[in-house]
């Protein structure tokens, strides 16, 4: 059965369909959810809540959008209000101007292609994304990392297109200089 | 009027911003023109590349005990 179908027969009641829903979604929003906390736990929690809020909530879906946007919103909303309570401190990546430093990647023409097999590199990723602050890290994941439009980006966030960008590429070049950092020590 | 000539900070600004976006624009032919002659730049280019995959690549398995407790908390157990 297609999604609209299972959309459908989900709307009206029949478990079955929700349950291939579930089955179809929650290896992508467990994923985008770990993505996004860099926790199991965290994420398995979102994941709950995620579908939870879809069973609740599905009658509102009026299926002009992919199901899939629909359940990342609802994944990076949670996630953002868990980071909002919890208050941590990112490193503010507002100053343009050090985002591109003189420092090239030198060394990374002759990175393995199997490196992000390598524990060490998932250490410097889960350590670079946790600096930047959610906000940033939403928009990173869903365009580049999901593969979502600018357009898609910006309604999940409630962000303009031009903002979208902006954080797009603060994040990408706050990551980029962040590994190089790493790589360099 | 005088056209000032794209520097590297401007070359990587926008490689940033026209990732995965019409790379057929002006601007994008400009900066692709630099790329060719300007190695730093270049590896710049592919760092950012670079850190996008690897993001990509980094992925996680959805437990089997997630997955079951997930089905039971919803009810949806056959």
């Amino acid at each position: 059965m297609d999604e609209q179908k299972l959309v459908e027969a989900a709307k009206n009641g029949d478990r079955k369909a929700m349950a291939e829903l579930v089955k179809a979604f929650e290896k992508t929003v467990y994923n985008f959810a770990f993505k996004i906390c860099r926790d199991p736990e965290k994420a398995e929690n979102i994941m709950q809540e995620t579908f939870l809020s879809l069973v609740k909530s599905l009658h509102q879906f009026d299926g002009k959008s992919k199901l899939s946007t629909w359940l990342y919103r609802i994944v990076a909303n949670h996630c953002l209000m868990e980071a909002r309570k919890r208050k941590y401190e990112f490193v503010s990546i507002d100053e343009e101007n050090e985002l591109y430093d003189k420092s090239y990647a030198a060394g990374w023409d002759s990175l393995p292609s199997n490196i992000i097999e390598n524990n060490e590199l998932k250490k410097i990723l889960d350590s670079a994304i946790q600096k930047l602050s959610p906000d940033y890290r939403v928009v990173f994941l869903l365009r580049d990392i999901e593969g979502l439009s600018t357009e898609e980006t910006g309604k999940i966030t409630e962000l303009s297109v031009p903002a979208v960008k902006s954080r797009l590429h603060r994040a990408r070049a706050f990551l980029r200089n962040e590994i190089n950092k790493a790589f360099e020590k | 009027m005088k056209i000032e000539k794209i520097t590297c900070k401007d070359v990587m600004s926008h490689i940033c911003e026209s990732l995965g976006e019409d790379l057929d624009s002006p601007k994008c032919v400009e900066i692709k023109s630099h790329l060719d002659g300007c190695p730093d730049c270049t590896k710049y280019f592919k760092s950012i590349e670079k850190t996008i995959d690897f993001y990509k690549k980094y992925n996680v398995e959805l437990p089997e005990e997630a997955h079951n407790k997930l089905i039971d908390l919803l009810g949806l157990d056959e």
